[in-house]
C-alpha cells in the first residue's frame, strides 16, 4: 500500500448516490489489490513511487476559467478547474436531445442509462480507474439520444492551478444511429495529481469523432483514460496527442462488443526536456466482422522518455476481424529512452492482425533528397522529423483542431533538441 | 467447423515416435532437494571443492527466488520436493572407456532414435555427445577432434581435466542468480557438453548431443557450456526426447556461450520432447536458459525447431558486447494438443554497429497456446546498431492461441530497429489449390507449413534440415482419407 | 561551368567511374547516354555529393569552385540541381512547405531576400500549371503516391522553381508516356536560355528528339568512349551499343 493510496481511500466522501454500489466495490477492490508492485507489468517502465509517496492534497479556492482558445471551433464548454466542475451545466446551451448533466441532477431513467456507462467500459483493475471511480466527487453524464446528429463539438478540460489532487470523471452514452465529437483535453502545470477518466458507450451505427489533448507539463502528473465501447456497426475516429510531464500515463481502451463496428485511432507524443509520457492502448474484438487501425508516433527529445504499449487482443468469436497497429519512434537524444511493445493475442484462426513497432533514425536518402535541393542539414532534420508527425495530424478530421494543432506541435517542436 | 479445417484437424494428429522407455538399471536419488544432494551429485562427479560451493551458493540464491509467473503459460505448481536430481544407469558407474564397454541396450536405445552411436554408421562429419538421463554415455570422434584441437567432452570430465577453462567460463554468460531454473540448473546440473575450439581452428565436423531422459520422476538439468577461440568456427546441434508417460517431468538446462572476438557459433536445436498427450497429460516441462556472449564481429546464431514438450519457456539470447558483432535467432515453434509455448530471444545491443535479425514462426493447433516473448534492446553505446525482427502466426483451427510479446528499448539515436508481426491461417483457398492440383489435405497442410517455416529451415545445418522437415511431416502425418 | 578531369568513383569499395572526363560550357546541353551498369546515376550522385559515393581521384570544378569539397546542400545553392530517376517520398512533409525552404535557402545563399508566402505562392502555382500538375499537388507530401509520371513532373517544377545554373536530369524520361514526355521536355526547353547548362542522362534516345542536345557522350564502363553531335544518338538508336564491343551488344536501347 502506499500513503497517497491510503490517503485517498480515507478522505473519499464516496456519494449515495445511484452509483454507491459501484464506488463501494471499486473501494473495496483497491483494498484486495492494493498499490502495484515494482514487477506489475502494466508500470513496469513507469514508476509510481513519486505518486506512492504523495500526500493527498484538496483544493482551496478554485476559480473559474475558460478554456484554452481554439481559433474557430464551435464547442459547448464545460470545464473543470483543480478537479472542481466550474461550468454550470443548467447554463449550456445544448440542442435537443442532447442531455449534459452532472451525477447528483439526472432523472431516474437518466440515472439508469449513465449507469450503463459508468464503470461499465474502462477496465476492471487500473489502480487509478478505481481512485477515481472512489474519489471523483461530481461527475458529468453526457447523453444524445438515437438519431441525434451533434453538429457542435463537446469539450471536456480539465485545468490545474495549484498543488492538488483532482478526479474527474465523465459517462458518455451515445444512441444508435446518432453522431457526436468530443475533446477531452487537459493543461497546466502546477505539481499536481490528477486523474480524468472518460467512459464512452457508442451505440449501434452511432459514430465518435474523439480527441484527447493530455497536454499537461512540468511538474503535473496526470494519469487517465479514455475508454470506448463500440456497439453494431459504430465508428471511432480517435486523435491522441501527448505531452509528457513529470508524470503522464494514458490507457485507451477500445472494445468491440458488436459485429462490423470500425475504429482509428492516431495518436502522437512530443515529448521535452526530462518528460515521461507513457500511452497504454488496449483493443479488445469481442464479435466478429470489426476492424481497427492505431497508428501512434512519438519524438523523444533530450532526457525524455516514452512508454508505449499496444495491444491487441482478438478473442474466440472475433472471426473475420481486421486489426493493424504500428508505432513509430524517433529518438533525438543520447540521453532519451524508448520502451515499446505491441502485442498481439489472438484466439481466432480466421482474422488478419498485425503489428509493428520500429526506432528509427531519419531515411538518409530523404535527408538526401532535401539536402540536393540547398536546404541546410539542421533545417531538413527538422522539417523530417516534423514530418513524421505532420502525417497523422494532417488526418485530423476537424479543421480547426487541425490548425490549431499544427502550428502548437511545431512550436514545442522546434523548442526540442535536434542533434 | 469446415470440411477442410476437419482435413487439416485430422492431419495434425500425431505420433510420438520417441515415446518408448528402455529397461535399463539405473541408480537414482529418492525425491527431494537439500544441501546434501548437491553434495551427493558433486561427489559423484568427483567434483573439486571450488565447484561444490558454486553450487551450493547457486542453491542458496535460488532458495531466496520465486517462480516467475510472467510467460503465457500455465501449469500447476511444481512440487521441487517430489523429483529426482540425479539418475544414471548402473552400468555408467564404471565409466566404460570406449562403446564396447557400453551396455547394449543403451545403444539400443539411441539405435531406435535413429542415433547410431558407432562410428563406422553414423552421419560422416557429425561427432555427438549422448546424454542419458543426468549422465553423458559417449562422445564420439573425439581423436579426431582433438587432433584439431577441439576440446568436445562431457561437461563433468571438463571439470576434472580442463578446470581452469571451466572456472573461467562457466556462469560467465548466465550469471548464478539469474533466474530461477538457471539458478536451479547451477546447483544440480549432473551432465552436459563441453566445447572448447582454439584460436584459428574451424571446427572439422559438426557437433552434436543427444539429451534423453529415461527414467520416472526424474528432472534432467544439463548444462552446456561453448567456448569458440578468436577467430574460430563450430556448428553444434542438439536433440533431444524423452519416454511418453502421464506425468509430468522437469527439463531445465543452461547453455552458455562464448564467442570471441571474429568467432562464429552456430547453434540448433530440434527440441522434440515428450509433449504430453492430447488431454495435456504428461509431458516435458521444458524451462531452459541459453545465452551467449559476442566479442568484437564475433557472431552467434540460434536456430530453433520446437515440436516438443508440454510447456516451452526458453529465450536463446545474444549478449552484443563487441562492436560489430551479429545475433540471429531463427525458430519454428509448433504448438498442438494441450501444448504451450513461450518462446523467443533477447538481443542486448551494446558495441557499435552491432546487429541482430530475429526470425520467428509459431505454428499454433489444437487448443494449443503459442507465443513470441522477445526483446530488443539498444544500450547507449550501441551507435549504428540495427535489428530486425519479423515474428509470423499461424493458426490451425479456432481452438488456438497465437501471441506476440515484443519489448524495445532504446537508448541510442542512431539506432533503427524494426518489428513486424503478422498472423495467418491456412486457408481454404490454398488447401483448395492444393486439391485441385491433385494434392492430398495431408501433403497440402504439410507443404504449406513447411513453406511458412522456410526461412528458418534454411538456416538448419544439412544434417539437421532433413530430420526438422522430418518431425514436422511426422507431426502433421495423420489418418486422412 | 563545370570541368571533370580524369574522375574515380566508387561505392562500397567498386569502382563505378574510371578516369571520366567532361566539361559543360554555358548554355550547353550535354546528353549522357551509356548501356545499364555504365554509370549514369553514379555520376549524378557524385557530381551532387550522395554519402557513400566516394571520390576516389580526379577532379571537378564548378563555375571555379571545388565541387567536391562542398556539402550537399551547398552544392545545390551554387546552383547545381539533380532531378532523381526515383524521387523519395517524404510523408506528412508537404509539398510546398518543402519548396519554399528549399527556394529561400538558395536565395538566402544568393544574397537575396527570402519570399513571402504570396510571391512563393504564386511562382509554384505557375510551375504547376507549366508541368501541368493539379495544383492539389502543392498541398500534398513530397512526392506521396504520386505516380512515377507524377513524380517526374514534380521534379522538373522544382527545377522551374530553383532556377539552377546547371541541370542533371537523371533518367527523366524513364517510364513516360510520351505525353509526360513531353511535359518534362517543354519544361526543361523552357528553362534554356543561352545560360544555364543541362547534363541529360537517359538510356534512350527518344528523349533526345524532344531535348536537342549539343553534344552526346556514351558512357562505358565508368568512362567515355565516344563523344559527338546528336546524330550519335541516332547512330545508338540504330545500331546499339554493339560497337562497344561483345560485352555490351546485347544491352537493349
Amino acid at each position: 500500500m502506499s500513503q497517497w493510496l491510503n490517503q485517498v481511500i480515507e478522505h473519499a466522501s464516496v456519494p449515495s448516490d445511484f452509483l454507491a454500489t459501484v464506488r463501494q466495490q471499486s473501494r473495496e477492490t483497491l483494498q484486495q489489490q492494493g498499490w502495484p508492485g515494482r514487477r506489475a507489468e502494466s508500470w513496469r517502465f513507469t514508476p509510481l513511487t513519486s505518486v506512492a509517496k504523495r500526500e493527498v492534497k484538496s483544493a482551496t479556492d478554485v476559480t473559474a476559467q475558460h478554456a484554452p482558445e481554439i481559433d474557430g471551433l464551435n464547442a459547448i464548454e464545460l470545464v473543470f478547474v483543480d478537479g472542481k466542475l466550474t461550468t454550470d451545466c443548467d447554463k449550456l446551451e445544448v440542442p435537443d436531445g442532447v442531455l449534459i448533466a452532472t451525477f447528483d441532477n439526472l432523472s431516474e431513467a437518466e440515472q439508469q442509462r449513465a449507469a450503463k456507462v459508468f464503470g461499465q467500459v474502462k477496465p476492471e483493475h487500473h489502480v487509478f480507474g478505481l481512485v477515481n471511480d472512489v474519489a471523483s466527487e461530481q461527475g458529468v453524464f453526457i447523453d444524445v439520444a438515437d438519431n441525434v446528429t451533434l453538429e457542435k463539438v463537446i469539450r471536456i478540460t480539465n485545468l490545474v492551478s495549484q498543488d492538488v489532487d483532482a478526479h474527474t470523471r465523465v459517462a458518455v452514452n451515445i444512441g444508435e444511429n446518432a453522431s457526436a465529437r468530443i475533446v477531452e483535453h487537459a493543461q497546466g502545470d502546477t505539481p499536481s495529481m490528477t486523474t480524468a477518466f472518460v467512459e464512452y458507450m457508442i451505440g449501434d451505427n452511432a459514430h465518435l469523432e474523439h480527441y484527447r489533448f493530455a497536454l499537461m507539463a512540468g511538474q503535473a502528473k496526470q494519469i487517465g483514460g479514455s475508454h470506448f465501447a463500440l456497439h453494431n456497426g459504430s465508428t471511432l475516429n480517435s486523435t491522441i496527442v501527448g505531452y509528457g510531464s513529470e508524470l503522464s500515463r494514458l490507457d485507451v481502451d477500445i472494445i468491440h462488443r458488436g459485429e462490423h463496428a470500425d475504429a482509428k485511432m492516431n495518436a502522437v507524443y512530443l515529448l521535452a526536456q526530462g518528460e515521461l509520457f507513457d500511452l497504454h492502448s488496449n483493443i479488445e474484438h469481442t464479435q466478429p466482422n470489426g476492424t481497427t487501425e492505431e497508428n501512434a508516433r512519438g519524438i523523444i527529445g533530450d532526457n525524455a522518455r516514452a512508454v508505449f504499449n499496444g495491444r491487441i487482443h482478438i478473442h474466440r468469436d472475433a472471426q473475420k476481424t481486421l486489426a493493424e497497429l504500428n508505432n513509430r519512434n524517433l529518438l533525438l537524444s543520447r540521453k532519451g529512452l524508448i520502451n515499446t511493445k505491441p502485442e498481439l493475442e489472438i484466439y481466432a484462426d480466421d482474422v488478419k492482425c498485425a503489428h509493428g513497432a520500429t526506432v528509427a533514425e531519419i531515411d538518409e536518402e530523404a535527408l538526401y533528397y532535401l539536402l540536393t535541393r540547398g536546404i541546410s542539414r539542421s533545417k531538413a532534420l527538422v522539417i523530417l522529423n516534423f514530418g513524421f508527425i505532420q502525417e497523422l495530424v494532417n488526418q485530423v478530421p476537424d479543421d480547426a483542431i487541425r490548425e490549431w494543432l499544427l502550428p502548437k506541435l511545431s512550436e514545442r517542436f522546434t523548442r526540442m533538441e535536434v542533434k | 467447423m469446415s470440411e477442410q479445417s476437419e482435413q487439416i484437424d485430422r492431419a495434425l494428429e500425431r505420433k510420438y515416435d520417441a515415446g518408448f522407455y528402455s529397461d535399463i538399471e539405473s541408480e537414482t536419488f529418492e525425491n527431494g532437494l537439500d544441501e546434501s544432494v548437491i553434495r551427493r551429485i558433486s561427489a559423484m562427479k568427483n567434483e573439486p571443492e571450488w565447484m561444490l560451493d558454486w553450487r551450493l551458493k547457486a542453491y542458496h540464491a535460488w532458495l531466496e527466488m520465486d517462480e516467475p509467473e510472467w510467460a503465457h503459460v500455465h501449469y500447476p505448481k511444481i512440487d521441487f520436493q517430489a523429483v529426482s536430481y540425479y539418475s544414471a544407469p548402473k552400468s555408467m558407474k564404471d565409466k566404460p572407456q570406449s562403446l564396447d564397454e557400453v551396455d547394449p541396450e543403451l545403444l539400443r536405445t539411441y539405435e531406435k532414435l535413429g542415433i547410431p552411436l558407432h562410428e563406422q554408421e553414423m552421419l560422416a562429419g557429425v561427432a555427438v555427445d549422448a546424454v542419458f538421463d543426468s549422465v553423458s554415455v559417449v562422445t564420439t570422434f573425439r581423436s579426431k577432434l582433438e587432433e584439431a584441437g577441439v576440446i568436445f567432452c562431457p561437461i563433468s570430465e571438463a571439470i576434472q581435466k580442463y578446470p581452469e577453462l571451466v572456472k573461467k567460463y562457466i556462469g560467465s554468460v548466465v550469471p548464478r542468480s539469474d533466474n530461477f531454473y538457471a539458478a536451479l540448473n547451477c546447483a544440480v546440473f549432473t551432465d552436459g557438453s563441453f566445447v572448447y575450439i582454439p584460436k584459428g581452428v574451424r571446427c572439422p565436423m559438426e557437433l552434436s548431443t543427444y539429451f534423453r531422459i529415461n527414467q520416472e520422476n526424474t528432472g534432467q538439468f544439463e548444462r552446456t557450456l561453448i567456448v569458440a577461440e578468436e577467430g574460430s568456427y563450430v556448428s553444434y546441434l542438439e536433440g533431444c526426447t524423452a519416454p511418453q508417460r502421464d506425468e509430468n517431468q522437469l527439463h531445465a538446462a543452461v547453455v552458455e556461450l562464448v564467442a570471441m572476438d571474429d568467432a562464429q557459433i552456430k547453434y540448433s536445436t530440434v527440441q522434440n520432447w515428450y509433449p504430453g498427450d492430447e488431454n495435456g497429460k504428461g509431458g516435458i516441462y521444458n524451462f531452459v536458459t541459453k545465452r551467449g556472449i559476442c566479442h568484437t564481429n564475433a557472431k552467434i546464431s540460434w536456430t530453433q525447431v520446437e515440436t516438443g514438450s508440454a510447456v516451452t519457456w526458453k529465450y536463446p539470447s545474444c549478449i552484443l558486447k563487441g562492436d560489430n558483432s551479429v545475433g540471429e535467432f531463427y525458430s519454428v515453434a509448433l504448438t498442438r494438443g494441450r501444448q504451450q509455448a513461450d518462446t523467443g530471444t533477447k538481443m542486448i545491443h551494446i558495441g557499435k554497429n552491432t546487429r541482430s535479425t530475429i526470425i520467428s514462426k509459431g505454428i499454433s493447433a489444437g487448443r494449443s497456446n503459442n507465443a513470441y516473448r522477445g526483446l530488443v534492446s539498444m544500450g547507449p553505446k550501441a551507435d549504428g546498431a540495427r535489428n530486425f525482427t519479423e515474428c509470423d502466426s499461424l493458426l490451425i483451427g479456432d481452438t488456438c492461441g497465437a501471441h506476440t510479446f515484443p519489448y524495445i528499448e532504446s537508448r541510442n539515436p542512431t539506432a533503427i530497429v524494426e518489428h513486424e508481426a503478422t498472423t495467418s491461417k491456412v486457408s481454404d483457398d490454398q488447401l483448395f489449390l492444393c486439391q485441385q492440383r491433385g494434392m492430398d489435405p495431408e501433403k497440402a497442410v504439410s507443404m504449406i507449413v513447411n513453406g511458412f517455416c522456410k526461412e528458418v529451415f534454411k538456416e538448419l545445418p544439412m544434417e539437421f534440415a532433413v530430420e526438422a522437415g522430418k518431425l514436422l511431416e511426422i507431426s502433421l502425418e495423420g489418418s486422412v482419407g | 561551368m563545370l570541368k571533370i578531369q580524369n574522375l574515380h568513383a566508387s561505392v562500397e569499395d567498386k569502382t563505378i567511374i574510371k578516369g571520366l572526363d567532361l566539361e559543360v560550357k554555358p548554355g550547353e546541353v550535354h546528353a549522357i547516354m551509356g548501356p545499364n551498369g555504365a554509370g549514369k546515376s553514379t555520376l549524378g550522385y557524385v557530381l551532387s555529393g550522395r554519402d557513400g559515393y566516394e571520390v576516389n581521384e580526379g577532379t571537378a570544378t564548378f563555375n571555379n569552385q571545388d565541387l567536391l569539397d562542398m556539402d550537399v546542400e551547398e552544392r545545390a545553392q551554387s546552383g547545381l540541381f539533380l532531378a532523381f530517376q526515383y524521387p523519395v517520398e517524404i510523408p506528412g512533409v508537404s509539398n510546398m512547405e518543402f519548396m519554399k525552404e528549399s527556394v529561400n535557402a538558395i536565395r538566402e545563399k544568393q544574397g537575396k531576400e527570402s519570399l513571402t508566402a504570396a510571391e512563393f505562392l504564386k511562382k509554384a502555382k505557375e510551375a504547376c500549371k507549366q508541368v501541368q500538375l493539379p495544383l492539389a499537388f502543392l498541398k500534398r507530401g513530397v512526392n506521396e503516391g504520386f505516380s512515377g509520371g507524377e513524380k517526374k513532373r514534380n521534379e522538373i517544377m522544382q527545377m522551374i522553381l530553383l532556377q539552377p545554373t546547371l541541370a542533371i536530369l537523371d533518367e527523366s524520361d524513364s517510364g513516360l508516356d510520351v505525353d509526360a514526355l513531353q511535359v518534362v521536355a517543354d519544361g526543361v526547353n523552357s528553362q534554356r536560355d543561352g545560360e544555364r547548362s543541362f547534363i541529360v542522362v537517359t538510356h534512350y534516345q527518344r528523349l533526345l528528339d524532344y531535348i536537342k542536345p549539343d553534344f552526346v557522350h556514351i558512357l562505358a564502363d565508368g568512362k567515355i568512349v565516344k563523344s559527338g553531335d546528336a546524330s550519335l544518338a541516332q547512330e545508338v538508336e540504330k545500331n546499339g551499343y554493339a560497337f562497344l564491343g561483345k560485352k555490351y551488344e546485347e544491352s537493349e536501347v
